[in-house]
């Protein structure tokens, strides 16, 4: 179970990018380094110690000296000291130098041991987080082969994920794309213009761009199914709240004027029984595509399970391979069929409309599937524990 | 209520009085009766069997948007006569067959050449036939019945009572 979202690799990847302080301060711990004469000849080796701290150079060269003072004793234990005697005979001057000498000694050491542990533990988690990456990389491409479409911006992504997706189903997500942002915006112009109380003229021209947005999705959705049926079928061009409600690749005209109706008050009396006929028309028309689709799978089924003994040879095995195939291909036939019937219904309620009435229900659609795509981001950015 | 029935007896379909009632969700008792199908290999018969019954749907065998349409029409109370033609006919040709009259739409206020629709298409079946008279293919048949003219049709050839 994947939990890409978008944003995903951008939060996880604080983890590998040096933050940009870190290179101050890595250069700085780098002078200092020289300064004791450590050097340090990979550049990077001296970046990683800022991934564990926060703080600045100081500190930790603080902390060093402390920690060298501490163990002053056992590291220098083996080393030899100048002999007490002449330490006391030469006065505090002449010690000064040489146990100043010592201590950076054991500064020195201390400093590189806790640089080569950070820098194993560095290391240790790149590789770990390389690893993850790799199995993600995997799965993705396991999820691909097995016919699952993964969001387009994903494709972006410098993993390097180049996609065995056709060219058709690509096209149509770009322009799926381009769909819901024109879709925002007609729907952001028409709120304005419905609070503005804006002439009927005016708002006659928005609900004509309106109107034929939509059948701009019916149209590339049309050349989409040619390319590939099952993509449309699957939803995955939408959002996961939207896809909750698919019915043959995209929304239940039904359900939509459920949405619509109590928005729409005050109706003419006229204008109610039309509404009442066109949903009842609309629900007629699903049950009788519904029913078309549950026998196309019934008839699929039949022709897939004959004979499992093969006892009929190939060509009969062939025969009817090229008799499902033909029966799939009926499958864009109902994706058709089935917008068409969402164009329809559109157009017969712009009919029973007034201008503004139906100016007020491009609003409330656009209005809901904007609160659906929303609702699909943050269920998709949920905290929860990964799979 | 009497009404003189138009067409010949030969049709195995059942009136059903409508009454006014909703029907909903296309389920009727309709249901019970026989598809009544017959297999045509010509123009001519296409012909015969259009004529002799009001609502006729003219299909290749084992397509399912026939049974789309059967389903919508029975939803209305109307169970059509269906006209099986074999896997590999050629629709158009067969289409072409018809007289003039038969061809040209008997929807009201759609005119204009409904078989060249139809090819354009390339859907050319199932196509619906009222009252002896093309009405066109499933979407025509859907977007008649949507803006609520599909009834009257089907009254005006008396294919329902009230």
């Amino acid at each position: 179970m994947m939990e890409l979202y978008l944003g995903y690799l951008e939060d996880n990847f604080y983890r590998f990018k040096p933050s940009p302080n870190s290179m101050s301060s890595a250069s700085a711990q780098f002078a200092t380094s020289r300064r004791i004469g450590i050097y340090e000849p990979n550049r990077q080796i001296s970046m990683w110690g800022d991934s564990f701290k926060a703080d600045s150079s100081q500190n930790t060269g603080a902390s060093t000296i402390v920690e060298a003072d501490a163990k002053h004793d056992n590291r220098l234990g083996d080393i030899p000291l100048e002999s007490p005697g002449p330490s006391k005979k030469y006065d505090q001057e002449a010690n000064k130098p040489a146990d100043k000498v010592l201590r950076r000694l054991a500064q020195n050491r201390e400093a590189a041991r806790k640089s080569r542990l950070r820098k194993k533990a560095y290391v240790q988690q790149l590789e770990s987080s390389r690893l993850k990456l790799s199995q993600l990389e995997q799965e993705l491409e396991h999820a691909k082969q097995q016919g699952v479409y993964v969001g387009g911006h994903l494709g972006d992504s410098s993993l390097g994920l180049s996609g065995t997706v056709n060219s058709g189903v690509a096209a149509f997500e770009m322009e799926y794309g381009h769909w819901v942002e024109e879709q925002n915006r007609q729907t952001g112009e028409l709120r304005a213009a419905l609070q503005a109380h804006v002439s009927d003229i005016e708002l006659r021209m928005l609900v004509e761009s309106g109107m034929s947005h939509y059948d701009n999705l019916f149209h590339i959705k049309a050349i989409a199914a040619k390319s590939d049926v099952f993509y449309l079928m699957s939803g995955m061009w939408k959002t996961p709240a939207e896809r909750f409600f698919l019915w043959i690749g995209g929304f239940r005209p039904s359900e939509l004027l459920k949405v619509l109706s109590p928005q729409l008050e005050p109706l003419t009396e006229q204008q109610v029984v039309a509404v009442c006929n066109l949903q009842q028309s609309s629900q007629q028309a699903e049950d009788a595509l519904s029913q078309g689709m549950d026998k196309l799978q019934q008839t699929l089924a039949e022709t897939l399970t004959s004979d499992p003994l093969g006892a009929s040879g190939v060509a009969t095995y062939m025969g009817q391979m090229a008799n499902a195939m033909g029966k799939l291909e009926g499958l864009v036939n109902f994706v058709n069929q089935a917008d068409h019937l969402r164009q329809q219904t559109l157009q017969q309620m712009y009919k029973i409309l007034t201008t503004r009435q139906a100016a007020r229900g491009l609003l409330v659609l656009g209005d809901y599937f904007q609160r659906l795509r929303a609702l699909s981001s943050l269920w998709t950015a949920r905290p929860h524990e990964p799979a | 209520m009497q009404q003189a029935i138009p067409y010949s007896n030969g049709r195995a379909w059942a009136p059903r009085r409508n009454g006014g009632g909703a029907v909903i969700g296309g389920r009727t008792a309709v249901e019970q009766v026989v598809v009544a199908a017959r297999c045509a290999t010509s123009g001519g018969e296409i012909r015969r069997v259009v004529e002799e019954n009001p609502v006729v749907v003219v299909g290749r065998r084992g397509c399912c948007m026939v049974h789309v349409v059967r389903r919508l029409l029975l939803g209305q109370g109307v169970n059509p006569t269906v006209c099986e033609v074999g896997e590999d006919a050629d629709e158009a040709a067969l289409i072409a067959e018809l007289p003039p009259s038969m061809a040209a739409s008997g929807a009201a206020g759609s005119g204009g050449d409904v078989v060249g629709h139809l090819r354009r298409q390339g859907m050319v079946l199932p196509a619906v036939f009222i009252g002896g008279r093309l009405v066109g293919g499933l979407d025509r048949l859907m977007a008649v019945h949507i803006s609520g003219e599909l009834v009257p049709i089907l009254k005006q050839a008396g294919a329902l009572w009230l």
